[in-house]
Protein backbone atom coordinates (compact mmCIF):
# COMPACT_ATOMS: atom_id res chain seq x y z
CA UNK A 1 0.00 0.00 0.00
CA UNK A 2 2.47 2.20 1.02
CA UNK A 3 4.40 2.02 -2.64
CA UNK A 4 1.38 2.69 -4.11
CA UNK A 5 1.01 5.91 -2.05
CA UNK A 6 4.02 6.78 -2.78
CA UNK A 7 3.60 6.45 -6.81
CA UNK A 8 0.59 8.17 -6.41
CA UNK A 9 2.28 11.09 -4.94
CA UNK A 10 5.36 10.90 -7.66
CA UNK A 11 2.99 10.16 -10.98
CA UNK A 12 5.56 12.20 -13.25
CA UNK A 13 8.41 10.18 -11.83
CA UNK A 14 9.07 7.71 -15.09
CA UNK A 15 10.16 4.73 -13.07
CA UNK A 16 9.74 4.67 -9.39
CA UNK A 17 11.66 2.42 -6.76
CA UNK A 18 10.10 -0.38 -6.06
CA UNK A 19 9.41 -0.66 -2.39
CA UNK A 20 7.90 -3.97 -0.40
CA UNK A 21 7.55 -2.88 2.87
CA UNK A 22 3.79 -3.31 4.14
CA UNK A 23 1.76 -0.89 6.42
CA UNK A 24 -1.55 -0.60 7.47
CA UNK A 25 -3.10 2.75 6.48
CA UNK A 26 -6.87 2.73 8.80
CA UNK A 27 -8.78 5.75 7.65
CA UNK A 28 -11.40 7.71 9.71
CA UNK A 29 -14.88 7.98 7.84
CA UNK A 30 -17.68 10.28 8.41
CA UNK A 31 -16.37 12.27 11.55
CA UNK A 32 -18.43 15.23 12.47
CA UNK A 33 -17.20 17.54 15.11
CA UNK A 34 -18.06 17.47 17.79
CA UNK A 35 -19.88 14.57 17.92
CA UNK A 36 -22.43 13.48 20.47
CA UNK A 37 -20.40 10.03 22.21
CA UNK A 38 -22.36 6.89 21.30
CA UNK A 39 -22.96 6.25 24.78
CA UNK A 40 -25.16 9.18 26.00
CA UNK A 41 -27.82 7.58 24.00
CA UNK A 42 -31.05 8.91 22.26
CA UNK A 43 -31.74 12.78 23.06
CA UNK A 44 -35.15 13.47 24.89
CA UNK A 45 -36.29 14.99 22.00
CA UNK A 46 -35.93 12.18 19.85
CA UNK A 47 -37.02 9.15 22.05
CA UNK A 48 -40.77 9.00 20.01
CA UNK A 49 -39.50 9.83 16.73
CA UNK A 50 -40.02 6.97 14.19
CA UNK A 51 -38.22 7.41 10.98
CA UNK A 52 -39.91 6.79 8.02
CA UNK A 53 -39.20 4.02 5.71
CA UNK A 54 -37.35 4.55 2.92
CA UNK A 55 -39.44 3.95 -0.22
CA UNK A 56 -37.20 3.06 -3.27
CA UNK A 57 -39.16 2.07 -6.05
CA UNK A 58 -38.46 -1.91 -6.97
CA UNK A 59 -36.37 -0.60 -10.76
CA UNK A 60 -33.76 1.84 -8.55
CA UNK A 61 -33.55 -1.34 -5.85
CA UNK A 62 -32.39 -3.31 -8.44
CA UNK A 63 -30.05 -1.16 -9.97
CA UNK A 64 -28.72 -0.01 -6.34
CA UNK A 65 -28.05 -4.08 -5.56
CA UNK A 66 -26.74 -4.74 -8.34
CA UNK A 67 -23.97 -2.03 -8.67
CA UNK A 68 -22.73 -2.33 -5.23
CA UNK A 69 -22.49 -6.31 -6.04
CA UNK A 70 -20.13 -5.59 -8.52
CA UNK A 71 -18.15 -2.83 -6.94
CA UNK A 72 -17.53 -5.22 -4.13
CA UNK A 73 -16.66 -8.13 -6.13
CA UNK A 74 -14.20 -5.79 -7.69
CA UNK A 75 -12.87 -4.24 -4.62
CA UNK A 76 -12.64 -7.70 -3.43
CA UNK A 77 -10.81 -8.77 -6.26
CA UNK A 78 -8.19 -6.11 -6.67
CA UNK A 79 -7.95 -6.86 -2.61
CA UNK A 80 -7.09 -10.69 -2.97
CA UNK A 81 -4.55 -9.46 -5.96
CA UNK A 82 -2.64 -6.38 -3.73
CA UNK A 83 -2.50 -9.65 -0.63
CA UNK A 84 -1.27 -11.93 -2.74
CA UNK A 85 1.71 -9.84 -4.51
CA UNK A 86 2.53 -7.82 -1.31
CA UNK A 87 2.12 -10.18 1.07
CA UNK A 88 5.25 -10.86 3.60
CA UNK A 89 3.86 -14.36 4.45
CA UNK A 90 2.54 -15.18 0.71
CA UNK A 91 6.21 -14.56 -0.39
CA UNK A 92 7.50 -16.91 2.07
CA UNK A 93 5.11 -19.42 1.27
CA UNK A 94 6.86 -20.10 -2.39
CA UNK A 95 9.91 -21.41 -0.94
CA UNK A 96 8.22 -25.28 -0.67
CA UNK A 97 11.62 -27.34 0.26
CA UNK A 98 12.58 -25.28 3.17
CA UNK A 99 8.70 -25.39 4.75
CA UNK A 100 9.39 -29.66 3.81
CA UNK A 101 12.76 -29.26 5.74
CA UNK A 102 11.61 -27.36 8.32
CA UNK A 103 8.21 -29.51 8.59
CA UNK A 104 10.67 -32.95 8.79
CA UNK A 105 12.93 -31.60 11.64
CA UNK A 106 10.25 -30.83 13.37
CA UNK A 107 8.60 -34.18 13.14
CA UNK A 108 11.92 -35.60 13.70
CA UNK A 109 12.35 -33.19 17.36
CA UNK A 110 8.81 -34.46 17.83
CA UNK A 111 9.35 -37.89 17.30
CA UNK A 112 12.37 -38.04 19.41
CA UNK A 113 10.43 -36.14 22.17
CA UNK A 114 7.80 -38.47 21.76
CA UNK A 115 10.11 -41.59 22.04
CA UNK A 116 11.82 -40.62 25.33
CA UNK A 117 8.44 -40.20 26.93
CA UNK A 118 7.45 -43.21 25.76
CA UNK A 119 10.31 -44.79 27.10
CA UNK A 120 9.71 -43.61 30.80
CA UNK A 121 6.14 -44.08 30.90
CA UNK A 122 7.17 -47.91 29.96
CA UNK A 123 9.39 -48.02 32.85
CA UNK A 124 6.38 -46.62 35.14
CA UNK A 125 3.62 -48.43 33.80
CA UNK A 126 5.86 -51.84 34.40
CA UNK A 127 5.68 -50.81 38.10
CA UNK A 128 2.20 -50.14 38.39
CA UNK A 129 1.48 -53.40 36.82
CA UNK A 130 3.24 -55.50 38.89
CA UNK A 131 2.58 -53.70 41.94
CA UNK A 132 -1.50 -54.44 40.71
CA UNK A 133 -0.71 -58.21 39.90
CA UNK A 134 0.46 -58.43 43.31
CA UNK A 135 -2.62 -56.74 44.62
CA UNK A 136 -4.77 -59.18 42.96
CA UNK A 137 -3.42 -62.39 44.22
CA UNK A 138 -3.42 -60.78 47.83
CA UNK A 139 -7.25 -59.92 47.38
CA UNK A 140 -7.96 -63.65 46.03
CA UNK A 141 -6.14 -65.14 48.80
CA UNK A 142 -8.27 -63.73 51.32
CA UNK A 143 -11.44 -64.17 49.11
CA UNK A 144 -10.52 -67.85 49.12
CA UNK A 145 -10.29 -67.86 52.96
CA UNK A 146 -13.53 -66.45 53.60
CA UNK A 147 -15.30 -68.74 51.08
CA UNK A 148 -13.66 -72.02 52.89
CA UNK A 149 -14.81 -70.65 55.94
CA UNK A 150 -18.38 -70.06 54.64
CA UNK A 151 -18.15 -73.30 53.05
CA UNK A 152 -17.46 -75.24 56.54
CA UNK A 153 -19.81 -72.90 58.55
CA UNK A 154 -22.89 -74.16 56.02
CA UNK A 155 -21.80 -77.84 57.00
CA UNK A 156 -22.26 -77.63 60.66
CA UNK A 157 -25.40 -76.00 60.05
CA UNK A 158 -26.46 -79.07 57.81
CA UNK A 159 -25.58 -81.28 60.12
CA UNK A 160 -27.08 -80.02 63.35
CA UNK A 161 -30.76 -79.97 60.98
CA UNK A 162 -29.89 -83.81 60.47
CA UNK A 163 -29.16 -84.48 63.56
CA UNK A 164 -32.58 -82.85 64.86
CA UNK A 165 -34.69 -84.58 62.48
CA UNK A 166 -32.93 -87.85 63.76
CA UNK A 167 -34.27 -87.04 67.12
CA UNK A 168 -37.52 -86.48 65.94
CA UNK A 169 -38.24 -89.68 63.99
CA UNK A 170 -38.40 -91.52 67.29
CA UNK A 171 -41.91 -90.75 67.24
CA UNK A 172 -42.61 -91.71 63.80
CA UNK A 173 -45.18 -94.17 63.55
CA UNK A 174 -43.94 -97.05 60.72
CA UNK A 175 -45.82 -99.35 58.58
CA UNK A 176 -45.00 -102.34 61.01
CA UNK A 177 -46.39 -100.46 63.30
CA UNK A 178 -49.57 -99.13 61.85
CA UNK A 179 -52.01 -101.84 62.66
CA UNK A 180 -51.46 -101.80 66.14
CA UNK A 181 -51.27 -97.93 66.63
CA UNK A 182 -55.12 -98.25 64.92
CA UNK A 183 -56.41 -100.65 67.39
CA UNK A 184 -54.41 -98.67 70.68
CA UNK A 185 -56.65 -95.87 69.08
CA UNK A 186 -59.91 -97.27 68.79
CA UNK A 187 -59.93 -98.81 71.88
CA UNK A 188 -59.35 -94.97 73.55
CA UNK A 189 -61.36 -93.01 71.99
CA UNK A 190 -60.55 -89.44 72.84
CA UNK A 191 -63.77 -87.12 73.04
CA UNK A 192 -62.54 -83.09 72.17
CA UNK A 193 -66.33 -81.50 72.83
CA UNK A 194 -66.73 -79.67 75.86
CA UNK A 195 -69.00 -77.48 77.60
CA UNK A 196 -69.19 -74.51 79.46
CA UNK A 197 -71.27 -74.30 82.61
CA UNK A 198 -72.53 -70.43 84.67
CA UNK A 199 -69.63 -70.22 86.60
CA UNK A 200 -67.18 -70.78 83.55
CA UNK A 201 -66.20 -74.67 84.33
CA UNK A 202 -65.34 -76.82 81.34
CA UNK A 203 -67.44 -80.13 80.96
CA UNK A 204 -65.13 -82.25 79.30
CA UNK A 205 -67.15 -84.98 76.54
CA UNK A 206 -70.11 -84.43 74.73
CA UNK A 207 -72.24 -87.89 77.00
CA UNK A 208 -71.04 -86.18 80.28
CA UNK A 209 -73.41 -85.35 82.37
CA UNK A 210 -73.16 -81.92 84.87
CA UNK A 211 -73.25 -82.95 88.51
CA UNK A 212 -76.53 -83.20 89.69
CA UNK A 213 -78.75 -80.65 92.09
CA UNK A 214 -79.13 -81.62 96.00
CA UNK A 215 -82.40 -81.04 95.17
CA UNK A 216 -82.76 -83.11 92.21
CA UNK A 217 -80.91 -86.02 94.30
CA UNK A 218 -83.19 -85.14 97.44
CA UNK A 219 -86.31 -86.09 94.95
CA UNK A 220 -84.61 -89.21 94.31
CA UNK A 221 -83.66 -90.20 98.13
CA UNK B 1 -60.62 0.56 21.73
CA UNK B 2 -58.56 -0.90 19.09
CA UNK B 3 -54.92 -1.47 19.37
CA UNK B 4 -53.03 1.62 18.31
CA UNK B 5 -49.43 0.48 17.52
CA UNK B 6 -46.82 3.07 17.69
CA UNK B 7 -42.60 2.30 16.65
CA UNK B 8 -41.02 1.25 13.31
CA UNK B 9 -43.00 -1.27 11.01
CA UNK B 10 -41.46 -5.43 10.55
CA UNK B 11 -40.72 -7.04 7.90
CA UNK B 12 -41.38 -10.34 10.06
CA UNK B 13 -44.87 -11.77 9.84
CA UNK B 14 -45.58 -15.38 11.36
CA UNK B 15 -44.55 -16.89 15.08
CA UNK B 16 -41.81 -18.17 16.58
CA UNK B 17 -40.11 -21.61 16.24
CA UNK B 18 -40.96 -22.87 19.58
CA UNK B 19 -44.87 -21.38 19.23
CA UNK B 20 -45.35 -24.01 16.15
CA UNK B 21 -43.27 -26.68 17.36
CA UNK B 22 -44.06 -27.09 20.77
CA UNK B 23 -47.71 -27.36 19.75
CA UNK B 24 -47.54 -29.91 17.28
CA UNK B 25 -47.62 -34.04 17.87
CA UNK B 26 -43.93 -35.52 18.09
CA UNK B 27 -42.44 -32.28 17.78
CA UNK B 28 -43.52 -31.64 14.33
CA UNK B 29 -40.88 -34.10 13.04
CA UNK B 30 -41.41 -34.34 9.57
CA UNK B 31 -43.43 -31.29 9.15
CA UNK B 32 -42.30 -28.52 6.71
CA UNK B 33 -41.95 -25.22 7.77
CA UNK B 34 -40.82 -21.85 5.63
CA UNK B 35 -40.28 -18.34 6.55
CA UNK B 36 -42.07 -15.04 5.66
CA UNK B 37 -38.97 -13.17 4.82
CA UNK B 38 -37.68 -15.62 2.16
CA UNK B 39 -41.23 -15.46 0.23
CA UNK B 40 -39.97 -12.69 -1.65
CA UNK B 41 -37.99 -14.73 -3.61
CA UNK B 42 -40.29 -16.75 -6.77
CA UNK B 43 -38.20 -19.60 -6.21
CA UNK B 44 -39.18 -21.51 -2.93
CA UNK B 45 -37.23 -21.77 0.09
CA UNK B 46 -38.26 -24.19 2.85
CA UNK B 47 -37.08 -26.63 5.77
CA UNK B 48 -38.39 -30.05 6.49
CA UNK B 49 -37.90 -30.54 10.42
CA UNK B 50 -35.30 -33.67 11.62
CA UNK B 51 -34.47 -33.21 14.91
CA UNK B 52 -35.90 -31.03 17.57
CA UNK B 53 -34.15 -30.18 21.24
CA UNK B 54 -35.78 -27.79 23.16
CA UNK B 55 -34.19 -25.29 25.30
CA UNK B 56 -35.87 -24.14 28.85
CA UNK B 57 -38.34 -21.30 28.61
CA UNK B 58 -37.44 -17.72 30.10
CA UNK B 59 -38.46 -16.96 33.50
CA UNK B 60 -41.45 -14.66 31.55
CA UNK B 61 -41.92 -14.61 27.64
CA UNK B 62 -41.40 -10.66 26.87
CA UNK B 63 -40.95 -9.15 22.39
CA UNK B 64 -37.10 -9.01 24.02
CA UNK B 65 -37.03 -12.41 25.00
CA UNK B 66 -38.75 -15.42 23.40
CA UNK B 67 -38.48 -19.26 23.90
CA UNK B 68 -35.75 -20.53 21.58
CA UNK B 69 -35.29 -24.09 20.28
CA UNK B 70 -32.60 -25.96 18.84
CA UNK B 71 -33.51 -27.92 15.51
CA UNK B 72 -32.10 -30.02 13.11
CA UNK B 73 -33.67 -29.15 9.48
CA UNK B 74 -33.39 -30.22 5.77
CA UNK B 75 -32.84 -27.00 4.39
CA UNK B 76 -33.81 -25.80 0.74
CA UNK B 77 -32.91 -22.10 -0.10
CA UNK B 78 -34.13 -20.75 -3.40
CA UNK B 79 -34.70 -24.53 -4.67
CA UNK B 80 -31.36 -25.33 -3.83
CA UNK B 81 -31.08 -27.94 -1.33
CA UNK B 82 -28.10 -27.88 1.39
CA UNK B 83 -26.35 -31.08 1.39
CA UNK B 84 -26.03 -31.14 4.99
CA UNK B 85 -28.53 -30.83 7.46
CA UNK B 86 -28.41 -27.04 9.19
CA UNK B 87 -29.07 -26.51 13.02
CA UNK B 88 -31.24 -24.06 13.31
CA UNK B 89 -30.95 -21.61 16.78
CA UNK B 90 -30.16 -18.27 17.16
CA UNK B 91 -32.65 -17.47 14.80
CA UNK B 92 -35.58 -19.63 15.65
CA UNK B 93 -36.62 -16.80 18.09
CA UNK B 94 -37.56 -14.67 14.85
CA UNK B 95 -41.36 -14.49 14.72
CA UNK B 96 -40.93 -14.90 11.19
CA UNK B 97 -41.94 -18.67 10.68
CA UNK B 98 -45.29 -20.23 9.57
CA UNK B 99 -46.24 -23.96 9.03
CA UNK B 100 -47.16 -25.69 5.70
CA UNK B 101 -50.20 -27.88 6.17
CA UNK B 102 -49.83 -31.48 4.82
CA UNK B 103 -52.14 -31.06 1.64
CA UNK B 104 -50.09 -28.26 0.17
CA UNK B 105 -46.53 -29.21 0.97
CA UNK B 106 -46.03 -31.01 -1.99
CA UNK B 107 -47.69 -27.40 -4.12
CA UNK B 108 -45.46 -25.25 -1.90
CA UNK B 109 -42.12 -27.49 -1.92
CA UNK B 110 -42.36 -27.42 -6.06
CA UNK B 111 -39.97 -25.17 -8.13
CA UNK B 112 -36.68 -24.86 -10.52
CA UNK B 113 -34.02 -23.49 -9.19
CA UNK B 114 -32.18 -20.68 -11.07
CA UNK B 115 -29.97 -22.56 -13.51
CA UNK B 116 -25.99 -21.94 -12.92
CA UNK B 117 -24.18 -18.84 -15.29
CA UNK B 118 -21.07 -19.61 -16.24
CA UNK B 119 -18.99 -16.09 -15.23
CA UNK B 120 -15.57 -15.02 -16.67
CA UNK B 121 -12.25 -15.52 -15.09
CA UNK B 122 -10.44 -12.77 -15.03
CA UNK B 123 -11.21 -8.95 -15.25
CA UNK B 124 -8.80 -5.97 -16.11
CA UNK B 125 -7.19 -3.89 -13.47
CA UNK B 126 -8.73 -0.28 -12.81
CA UNK B 127 -6.66 2.17 -14.97
CA UNK B 128 -4.66 3.95 -12.12
CA UNK B 129 -3.96 0.43 -10.64
CA UNK B 130 -2.72 -0.64 -14.35
CA UNK B 131 -0.40 2.32 -14.98
CA UNK B 132 1.08 1.46 -11.94
CA UNK B 133 1.54 -2.16 -12.57
CA UNK B 134 3.44 -1.50 -15.78
CA UNK B 135 5.56 0.78 -14.21
CA UNK B 136 6.63 -1.89 -12.13
CA UNK B 137 7.43 -4.67 -14.42
CA UNK B 138 9.06 -1.81 -16.41
CA UNK B 139 11.13 -1.35 -13.32
CA UNK B 140 11.88 -5.06 -12.29
CA UNK B 141 12.62 -5.79 -16.43
CA UNK B 142 9.25 -8.16 -16.91
CA UNK B 143 6.81 -8.42 -19.60
CA UNK B 144 4.80 -5.03 -19.72
CA UNK B 145 1.34 -7.42 -20.02
CA UNK B 146 2.23 -8.92 -16.96
CA UNK B 147 -0.85 -9.03 -13.91
CA UNK B 148 -2.81 -6.40 -16.38
CA UNK B 149 -5.51 -8.73 -15.46
CA UNK B 150 -7.00 -10.36 -12.39
CA UNK B 151 -8.64 -13.20 -10.88
CA UNK B 152 -12.50 -12.23 -10.46
CA UNK B 153 -12.72 -13.19 -6.04
CA UNK B 154 -16.39 -14.25 -6.87
CA UNK B 155 -18.76 -15.62 -4.22
CA UNK B 156 -18.79 -19.07 -3.47
CA UNK B 157 -21.19 -21.34 -1.67
CA UNK B 158 -24.10 -24.03 -1.93
CA UNK B 159 -26.00 -21.18 -2.54
CA UNK B 160 -24.21 -19.21 -5.25
CA UNK B 161 -25.94 -19.47 -8.96
CA UNK B 162 -22.69 -18.39 -10.66
CA UNK B 163 -19.14 -19.80 -11.05
CA UNK B 164 -15.88 -19.06 -13.12
CA UNK B 165 -15.68 -20.80 -16.33
CA UNK B 166 -12.93 -23.73 -16.52
CA UNK B 167 -11.14 -24.68 -18.82
CA UNK B 168 -12.11 -24.69 -22.84
CA UNK B 169 -15.59 -23.05 -21.44
CA UNK B 170 -16.95 -19.70 -22.96
CA UNK B 171 -18.63 -17.27 -20.12
CA UNK B 172 -22.41 -16.84 -20.50
CA UNK B 173 -21.91 -12.74 -19.56
CA UNK B 174 -19.02 -10.38 -20.06
CA UNK B 175 -17.94 -8.45 -17.14
CA UNK B 176 -16.16 -5.25 -17.56
CA UNK B 177 -15.39 -2.27 -15.48
CA UNK B 178 -17.58 0.53 -15.10
CA UNK B 179 -21.26 0.85 -14.88
CA UNK B 180 -21.48 -2.73 -17.00
CA UNK B 181 -25.21 -3.44 -18.61
CA UNK B 182 -27.97 -2.17 -16.39
CA UNK B 183 -31.01 -4.47 -15.13
CA UNK B 184 -33.49 -1.18 -16.19
CA UNK B 185 -31.67 0.90 -19.15
CA UNK B 186 -34.66 3.31 -18.41
CA UNK B 187 -32.68 4.79 -15.23
CA UNK B 188 -29.81 5.79 -17.66
CA UNK B 189 -31.75 7.61 -20.06
CA UNK B 190 -29.69 10.05 -22.60
CA UNK B 191 -26.60 8.34 -21.81
CA UNK B 192 -24.46 6.12 -24.25
CA UNK B 193 -22.87 3.63 -21.38
CA UNK B 194 -20.95 1.99 -24.02
CA UNK B 195 -18.91 5.06 -25.55
CA UNK B 196 -18.39 6.33 -21.95
CA UNK B 197 -17.16 3.48 -21.21
CA UNK B 198 -14.77 2.41 -23.80
CA UNK B 199 -13.54 6.60 -23.38
CA UNK B 200 -12.28 5.88 -20.24
CA UNK B 201 -10.77 2.72 -21.59
CA UNK B 202 -9.21 4.35 -24.01
CA UNK B 203 -7.77 7.03 -21.68
CA UNK B 204 -6.06 4.37 -19.60
CA UNK B 205 -4.62 2.91 -22.23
Amino acid sequence: MFRIINNLKNLSLDISPVVTDTFNVISVRWRRNPRKPIWKGTAKSKIFRVPPRPNIPEEERLEITRLYNKYRTEVKSINNYLTSKYNVENQQEDDKDLKQKQFEADLAACMKLNDEWNAKQKILREARTAAELQDLIKLAQEKKLITLEKRSQRLKEAEEIVKEQKELSKHFILPEMLDAEIEKSLANPVDHNFALDKEGNRIIGRETRPPLDKKVEKIRQ
Amino acid sequence: MPYKYIGRTLDHKGKTLWEIIGNLKNCGIGRVIARNMFERYPEPTFMRILEVEAHPSPEKITMDDRRRVKVLVDYTFRAKRLPEPLIIDAISYKADYKLIPKDEEANYCKGNSIPMKLMPKMIELPPLLKELVIRDNIANNEPIDKDNEIEIAYKRGPFANFRPVKENEKPDVEVTLGVGEPITPSLYKGIDLKQSSNVRHNKSQ
